[in-house]
């Protein structure tokens, strides 16, 4: 019950919201989200029950739990949200309809939060649809459009797939175990071998919705129709994250299934395509979407081989500079009023916004101090002994760097007059926000420290955050001075020559084709197949929707009221129902 | 003894006082006396039930929590078709009239304990709702339809009690015994309560009616009078006939068809009401699974379903009747009313996410407590595609909810008047109070179920 406490600011927010004046939305939104953060200090841990439904021998409980990994959630989230409704002032102010954005980012905070803290299946079930409902509105905010509602629509295609799975793992855990607490489920499952299959089989599809997986991860990098703060918060924090955080605490579901490696060959996959989309794509926010898909790989792979501690710092750091890249996306994309980055240009007007962008992408590309290299030196430590894992990490890591680059270098091109007057001018709370989410990419690096206890002091002993020595942490700065150097040499240096050819070639992508061939040449192929099949995927998942609607036509026509046709049915139904039970009975 | 005198007389006195006022008086105290009439049979049919006395009267009519609890459910349904007739009909005093002496049949069927008797009770129902179809005089042909329908229910159903009573010599509803004539009576039953529980292939002119009525009388037809027809279906078949459990599997398959039927057929209209008939049918869908499981979870799963579904489908129909005052009949029609009216867009929102079966709400522990009767049952396969169809469902919901919070091109608040909006309140709250504490409802559920298993 205390831990719902939580919620009752963000509920009473919303309230708020929905009644003041409109010029005040914004701050009462902020307010809400701030005492939100402020409980969570007294907030005291344990875990609490409530009884939703008793059936005698079935019983459903919401219950929630606030410790370890779950605390660290909140952290993330609750410190998140009132960056990205800080960021919202300046970035909705000079958009309309504040009052429902506001409504439906608080409520989509609270469903996070009730996710973050739940230690039942139920719960997870509630909050996993209060996330998938809202995440709709969000993602279809701009419902005029209709890419926007198109990527809505497919993007809560995807998680529902993930919903049925639940519903399913609820029915047989309930069946089993009598009630749908964790550890209960842990313990009914350890006692029957085959049914713990069918379970992990169905949470893992679950996960894989919702954290963008092989192969459905397609729904995420569209989802950056929705306003730019609503990606922020969904990439860093919220959605995403919940599918890792589900993997994390159901793991001895899935260690006892045996099912990791499996996991991991997935999450190799997901990894090494989005890579290679990262490289390819030139949408400003798509870059990053993509990236987001391969860290969310990277998690699940150290989480699957075991290296738990990596994975979570992984898991923690990346949430503060994916939320500051995605703020420098939306003013970039806000100044030139461009989304490809081949157009935009004049990063480097606004120096406060280049220097905090700057620690963002060094961040990602893995430079030290920022957090970025100590989650990328983590999951590369825990992969030491494996030389071809290690190796294929290493590649993956310099790309990183190179389009961190890349979309670094082709952002502070030169910039049109009326482009930087939007720099100079861009609203304050969009700076400082930035500016915030930098330092904090910084303070995160020390996480790695003491995440470690602080997490699996008593939980997953025996892996803990691989300790820092000089040789990983030469390596791991080569690896990304390589990318930088690589990046450098085909983007700034052709900029700079402004040879026709070289921009020829850059544009059409042959040089990033050229270089996936030397470098990775089996994996191109690999991928190609993979996106194939993914591709057909979601054309069969749309062929299925077809054919609803065909029926539903059919449906239509058929039922337009002629009494005949209703005697006709009559007569066929009761025929039919005969000729059912006879054969049935044997009579 | 003496509360179920009290009973009787109620309904008695509710039949000639109404049709005294409908006579001679205003309808503003005609609302008031049937509300209070109503009130009072509510109270008396809680303190039986509390009580716990059950009593049979010449062996004809039985008190037993299962009756008790539709005789409950109809109390309040009434009532609440009551408001909304008076704050929209022009004919209110024979409308509410007909009503009354729906309300009796009803009664007659939930509490009858003789095949003949759910009979009569189906017959008093269903003649006055198709002339309170009639008054409205722009649905004549949804009255014809709806008449054809209850006389082939009936001439049906009279069929299959003939060969119930040649089968087994028995007209009560005590168990009967397992014998190759009574399942012709088993399938007729079936035919002819499918009529008015809507359930495929039975269901064709189902949609026809809703869309042809007018919005507050499709309340009284989906809301109330198909949960009459699972009453009755419920009674005939788990009391009667358990026995031919095995082929119950029929009714699993009828299932599934009236749940891709209703929803697939949802999908393309654009009619509200037309909408909401194929939603009800899926409806019907789930409560069919749990009558076809027949343990006493699934049981509890069906009534509790019946429950939230009236309420749920009230109250949209209430909403409905709003904006068919204003003309708004389709989904394009919807476009803005969150702006037009932020309670009713809002109350909208949550009934229909209640009816896909969103958490907290009752429309969710009807399909839990279903889904898990199938699964515990060895019936998973019925729960997974209950579930597909829940997820189907949600596109034309969610088709709904988007058009609500657009932007519509001009904004003119709509105003709902005392009458409605308290029952939109009433159906709201009960959608919710019992999602949140459900156990306060399953009491109740549970001994009706374990009722009809003789448990």
């Amino acid at each position: 019950m205390q831990a719902l406490i939580l919620l009752l600011p963000l509920l009473f927010a919303i309230a708020a919201v929905r009644f003041v004046r409109k010029d005040y939305t914004r701050y009462i939104a902020l307010i809400g989200s701030l005492t939100s953060l402020v409980l969570l200090v007294f907030i005291s841990s344990g875990s609490y029950t409530i009884q939703l439904l008793n059936l005698g021998s079935y019983s459903l409980q919401i219950s929630t739990n606030i410790a370890g990994i779950n605390l660290m959630l909140l952290g993330i989230v609750l410190g998140i949200a009132p960056l990205v409704i800080f960021y919202s002032f300046g970035y909705m102010n000079i958009r309309s309809e504040q009052r429902r954005f506001y409504i439906e980012i608080l409520a989509f905070e609270a469903a996070m939060l009730l996710f973050a803290m739940s230690y039942s299946f139920i719960t997870l079930f509630i909050a996993w649809e209060f996330l998938s409902l809202t995440s709709y509105m969000l993602i279809g905010f701009w419902y005029e459009k209709e890419s926007a509602n198109k990527a809505a629509r497919k993007a809560i295609t995807t998680v529902f797939i993930g919903d049925i799975c639940i519903l399913a793992v609820i029915a047989i855990i309930l069946s089993i175990a009598g009630t749908v607490n964790f550890n209960s489920a842990f313990a009914a499952l350890q006692t029957r071998p085959g049914i713990d299959a069918i379970v992990a089989v169905l949470m893992i599809i679950a996960i894989f919705t919702k954290s963008a997986q092989f192969p459905f991860s397609e729904w995420l990098p569209d989802a950056m129709e929705g306003p730019t703060p609503v990606s922020a918060f969904l990439h860093s924090s919220t959605m995403v994250k919940a599918g890792i955080f589900a993997f994390v605490i159901l793991l001895p579901i899935f260690s006892q299934v045996g099912f990791n490696s499996f996991i991991f060959y997935i999450a190799f996959i997901t990894v090494v395509l989005a890579t290679l989309n990262a490289l390819k794509e030139k949408h400003v926010k798509r870059i990053i979407a993509y990236s987001t898909v391969q860290e969310l790989g990277l998690m699940m792979l150290a989480i699957s081989a075991g290296a738990v501690a990596a994975g979570v710092y992984f898991f923690f750091a990346q949430s503060f500079y994916k939320v500051l890249l995605f703020f420098s996306s939306g003013a970039i994309m806000e100044a030139t009023e461009k989304t490809s980055i081949d157009e935009t240009s004049g990063l480097k007007v606004n120096k406060i916004v280049y220097i905090s962008t700057l620690f963002g992408i060094l961040a990602l590309a893995g430079f030290i101090p920022f957090d970025g290299f100590f989650a990328s030196i983590g999951i590369g430590a825990s992969f030491a002994g494996n030389i071809f894992i290690f190796a294929i990490l290493s590649i993956i890591g310099m790309f990183t760097s190179i389009y961190a680059f890349r979309w670094m270098f082709l952002n502070s091109k030169k910039a049109s007059p009326a482009t930087i007057t939007r720099y100079t001018s861009m609203p304050k709370s969009m700076v400082y926000s930035m500016v915030i989410s930098a330092i904090l990419t910084l303070i995160a690096s020390a996480g790695f420290f003491y995440l470690g206890t602080f997490l699996f002091g008593n939980v997953y002993n025996g892996i803990g955050v691989a300790a820092l020595n000089t040789t990983d942490i030469l390596i791991e700065s080569l690896i990304a001075i390589i990318g930088l150097i690589i990046a450098y040499i085909i983007y700034k240096k052709a900029l700079r020559i402004n040879s026709t050819f070289l921009s020829e070639v850059m544009n059409n992508g042959v040089i990033v084709n050229k270089a996936y061939e030397y470098f990775a040449a089996g994996l191109y192929g690999i991928a190609e197949g993979a996106f194939l099949f993914e591709e057909s995927l979601s054309r069969l998942l749309d062929s299925f929707g077809i054919m609803f609607i065909d029926i539903a036509k059919l449906i239509r026509k058929a039922s337009v009221g002629d009494i005949n046709l209703y005697a006709i049915m009559l007569a066929v139904g009761i025929i039919i129902l005969f000729v059912f039970v006879y054969i049935i009975s044997g009579v | 003894m003496i509360s179920f005198y009290i009973f009787g007389i109620l309904c008695a006195g509710l039949l000639f006082g109404d049709l005294l006022l409908a006579i001679f008086s205003i309808k503003r105290v005609q609302l008031a006396f049937n509300l209070f009439i109503l009130g009072i049979i509510g109270i008396i049919i809680i303190y039986i039930y509390y009580t716990g006395s059950s009593a049979s009267i010449l062996n004809i009519i039985s008190f037993n929590p299962f009756s008790e609890f539709f005789a409950l459910l109809f109390t309040v349904g009434v009532a609440l078709i009551n408001l909304i007739y008076y704050s929209f009909a022009d004919d209110y005093r024979e409308l509410s009239l007909l009503l009354t002496f729906s309300l009796i049949g009803m009664y007659v069927v939930a509490f009858s304990s003789t095949i003949p008797g759910i009979f009569i009770g189906l017959e008093l129902m269903s003649i006055p709702t198709v002339f309170s179809v009639l008054l409205s005089k722009k649905s004549l042909e949804a009255a014809t339809k709806l008449f054809i329908i209850a006389a082939i229910s009936i001439a049906i159903f009279s069929f299959a009690m003939a060969i119930n009573y040649g089968g087994s010599g028995a007209i009560n509803l005590i168990e009967s015994q397992y014998s190759t004539i009574l399942l012709i009576a088993v399938i007729l039953f079936i035919v002819s309560l499918g009529f008015e529980a809507s359930i495929f292939p039975f269901n064709v002119l189902i949609p026809d009616i809703y869309e042809g009525s007018p919005a507050y009388i499709t309340a009284l037809l989906g809301g109330i009078n198909k949960k009459v027809g699972f009453a009755a279906l419920l009674q005939i078949l788990i009391l009667v006939f358990i026995v031919y459990h095995s082929a119950f599997i029929v009714i699993a398959i009828l299932s599934v068809f009236t749940m891709f039927y209703g929803n697939i057929g949802a999908l393309m209209q654009k009619n509200l009401k037309r909408i909401m008939a194929y939603s009800s049918i899926s409806q019907a869908g789930y409560i069919l699974i749990g009558i076809a499981v027949a343990t006493s979870y699934s049981i509890s799963g069906s009534l509790f379903q019946i429950f939230a579904h009236t309420f749920i489908f009230i109250g949209i129909l209430a909403i409905m009747a709003v904006l068919e005052k204003r003309n708004i009949s389709t989904i394009d029609g919807l476009s803005g009313l969150s702006e037009k009216n932020q309670f009713i867009a809002f109350a909208l929102v949550l009934f229909m996410l209640s009816l896909v079966g969103l958490p907290l709400t009752t429309g969710f522990v009807g399909k839990v407590l279903i889904f898990l009767g199938a699964v515990s049952a060895g019936l998973a396969i019925l729960a997974f595609l209950g579930i597909i169809n829940s997820i189907i469902s949600l596109y034309y919901y969610l088709r709904m909810i988007l058009a609500i919070y657009s932007k519509g091109e001009k904004v003119q608040m709509i105003i709902v008047d005392n009458y409605v909006l308290s029952v939109i309140i009433i159906c709201l709250a009960i959608t919710i109070l019992f999602g949140v504490f459900p156990q306060l409802m399953l009491g109740m559920i549970n001994n009706a179920a374990a009722y009809l298993l003789h448990l």
